[in-house]
């Protein structure tokens, strides 16, 4: 087996300077808010460096953009980054709180040969903007030493490898403190130096547990590790230093999550018909959003022109501080079938769930209604309104049995205030609605009004007269 | 006068109402044979907007676009109805073979949203009628909608009051409706583009209620009847 280890040093300050349109100074403080642990170039540049006071930084730079840093935050972030180096790796092992682990010695045969998957990896890193030191060796341990020195290079040679080890000193080999300094007393500088103890006395003369640790970075002794699996969600969370205040600043950041959300789709092969949007505030509760396209959906640009429209029409509460995308509904992809040769239909097709998608979004969902006739012999109930659904089955045959009724019908009877000119047919009566309470027991005529209006009245069962329909 | 007016017209530099050319602009047939022949043999224009004038609910209006509602449907293109003033009856819509998957009914609170939704219905290539009930439109804002209706080639009906007849209006076709003798609908066009308006007509509406106007009234009279009837 050999393993690839991804150190990245500064994950939180990549990820959330990604998410910024300018890149101004901006630092990591750990959480008591004392300390700087990691600064960006920028703040590097104004001469901050890790380990200086916060009162320091500040004071070399007014305008320094400070996060404190969160080991939840910490931990979801490297999530994310498991899930889309899940892409290239099936065996992937988190390593908290800044490392990645995968297997690609299974892999070499895929790619063709090492230098191409060390390649793919790099480019990975760079299309996401994310610093990282990259290490190879034939253990877990060893890949991650070598990744932490910053030593590692492209090759899967043994000897190559265990030369790097053994020249490591042993401040940076991770050992315990106290081994640590008992190994030095001992006169010992290197890692090889300790490789080349016979293991008893190491077991005898220090710890056992030391003695494990070696033969795990040697690979003499089994390490075994737990694969991540990835979730069956699709979740991407944008931090910001400075509060957004206007729906205009969410746009940018959401470009870039709403890629990332093309690419994880087009990857899973899948569509999806609903996203939300939960903005967070500092102080009030978050503001949740449901995207939804009228049909199966993966491009970003479609997604981004339903969400504008809808921010547009909602002006944000308070100020944003974070903004999280969810996906999961998941559809599978429909295979372009039942295309004609100019492939018009496919076309049509996409328009239609664009517009529609455009409607719901500015107008909400219970703004757009299809009609459908319902059995029942109650006018009121012989119809339903439901949401608006792409039915592509054969039209309905025309229901002559039907009977006649007004193609325009009230929203509730209206009381008939004069005495209509003629009376065309009638009465029809339509009595039911004891099965469920809502008693119906009318007489329908057809007759003409004095404005020349065909109307359908009814008489009901206490005389009283009320239009319910016109025939339009 | 008459000298001047010769020369002028040996020039041709008059234009001459009689005889002007029959203009080509696309066009639905309205399922009317004497509508159409009054509209110039042309029917609803396609990409314009087109205005129907009338009172009040109920005098055949939407009889006289259920031919063309009827064959957009089943060209598999949507029917939008755009804040309707009743409920369209499913069931009636049915019987007179709309397919009712290709209808949607819209809902809008304010104008902007009516304005932005008709413009964008009017752009898609997936509307095949746009029917609206404006509450009040400017002229400024029936001249956007023409605009929207040009960019696409869909035939758009805004049905407004009578009393707006006397406004100018930059829609393609203006017809008034009225109800007539025997249930029939009489169409008064107030404004067609490339020729002359005021063709007058009257289309036989009795059967929207399936009454023929030969027959006498079907009413079964019973002692209830004599209080209003």
């Amino acid at each position: 087996m050999l393993w690839l280890y991804l150190h990245f040093p500064h994950l939180v300050l990549d990820h959330i300077r990604r998410t910024r349109e300018n890149q101004g100074a901006l630092v990591i403080v750990e959480g008591s808010g004392q300390k700087v642990i990691q600064a960006c170039p920028e703040a590097m540049s104004q001469g901050i460096r890790s380990g200086m006071r916060l009162k320091t930084a500040i004071s070399l730079a007014p305008d320094l953009g400070i996060v404190r840093a969160d080991e939840t935050q910490e931990a979801r972030i490297l999530e994310d980054q498991a899930r889309w180096l899940y892409r290239y790796a099936a065996h992937i092992v988190l390593v908290p709180p800044d490392g990645l682990l995968a297997e690609i010695g299974s892999l070499q045969k895929l790619y063709g040969g090492l230098p191409a998957v060390w390649q793919t990896v790099e480019q990975g890193l760079n299309e996401r903007q994310l610093n990282a030191w990259i290490g190879i060796g034939y253990t877990p341990l060893a890949a991650r030493l070598i990744a932490r020195a910053g030593k590692g290079e492209c090759t899967a040679d043994k000897g190559h490898i265990l030369r790097s080890l053994s020249q490591m000193p042993l401040l940076a080999a991770e050992f315990d403190e106290k081994a640590c300094t008992r190994l030095q007393r001992l006169g010992l500088n290197t890692l090889g130096e300790v490789f080349d103890l016979p293991s008893g006395e190491l077991a005898r003369r220090l710890s056992p547990e030391l003695l494990a640790y070696i033969q795990k970075i040697q690979g003499t002794r089994p390490d075994p590790r737990t694969p991540w699996q990835p979730p069956h969600s699709f979740r991407q969370q944008a931090d910001f230093v400075q509060e957004i205040e206007h729906t205009q600043g969410l746009l940018f950041p959401l470009q870039r999550m709403l890629a990332e959300l093309e690419e994880d789709l087009c990857w899973r092969q899948q569509d999806t018909d609903s996203l939300r949007l939960v903005l967070k505030h500092r102080h009030s509760e978050p503001t949740r959003l449901q995207i939804r396209t009228s049909g199966p959906e993966h491009r970003a640009d479609n997604f981004l022109n339903l969400i504008r429209l809808r921010l547009e029409q909602h002006s944000l509460s308070s100020p944003v501080i974070s903004m999280v995308l969810l996906v999961k509904r998941f559809l599978s992809r429909e295979a372009p079938a039942g295309q004609d040769l100019l492939g018009e239909t496919r076309d049509l097709n996409e328009a239609w769930h664009t517009l529609i998608s455009r409607l719901q979004a500015r107008l909400g969902d219970q703004a757009l209604r299809q009609l459908s006739p319902q059995a029942d012999h109650r006018p009121e109930r012989a119809w339903s309104a439901s949401e608006v659904l792409r039915k592509t089955g054969a039209p309905l045959i025309p229901a002559a049995e039907l009977p006649r009724r007004p193609l325009w019908l009230l929203k509730g009877p209206q009381p008939l205030t004069e005495a209509p000119v003629t009376w065309f047919s009638g009465p029809e009566r339509i009595s039911g609605g004891w099965w469920d309470g809502q008693r119906v027991h009318r007489d329908y005529y057809i007759a003409q009004l004095n404005s020349g209006q065909l109307a359908w009245v009814f008489r009901d069962a206490r005389e009283g007269w009320f239009v319910h329909g016109w025939f339009g | 006068m008459r000298e001047l007016l010769n020369t002028l017209m040996q020039d041709a530099r008059v234009w001459q109402g009689h005889r002007h050319t029959q203009t080509t602009q696309p066009a639905e047939p309205t399922g009317y044979q004497v509508l159409d022949n009054q509209l110039g043999g042309l029917g609803w224009p396609r990409g314009a907007l087109s205005e129907c004038l009338l009172d009040a609910p109920g005098i055949g209006e939407l009889h006289l676009l259920l031919p063309l509602m009827q064959r957009v449907c089943a060209e598999g293109r949507t029917v939008f109805w755009l804040n309707p003033p009743h409920t369209p009856y499913a069931p009636a819509l049915a019987r007179e073979g709309v397919n009712l998957d290709q209808v949607v009914l819209i809902h809008t609170d304010d104008e902007g949203d009516f304005l932005w939704t008709l413009e964008n219905c009017l752009r898609s290539p997936v509307t095949g009628l746009m029917m609206a009930w404006p509450g009040k439109l400017a002229s400024r804002e029936v001249r956007r909608l023409q605009l929207a209706a040009e960019a696409g080639s869909n035939v758009c009906v805004l049905f407004r009051e009578r009393r707006y007849a006397g406004q100018n209006s930059p829609a393609a076709l203006r017809l008034e409706l009225e109800p007539d003798e025997q249930q029939a609908l009489k169409v008064n066009v107030l404004k067609r583009r490339g020729s002359w308006p005021g063709q007058r007509c009257s289309l036989a509406m009795a059967q929207r209620a399936d009454l023929s106007f030969r027959e006498t009234t079907r009413v079964v009279r019973g002692p209830w009847s004599g209080s209003t009837g």
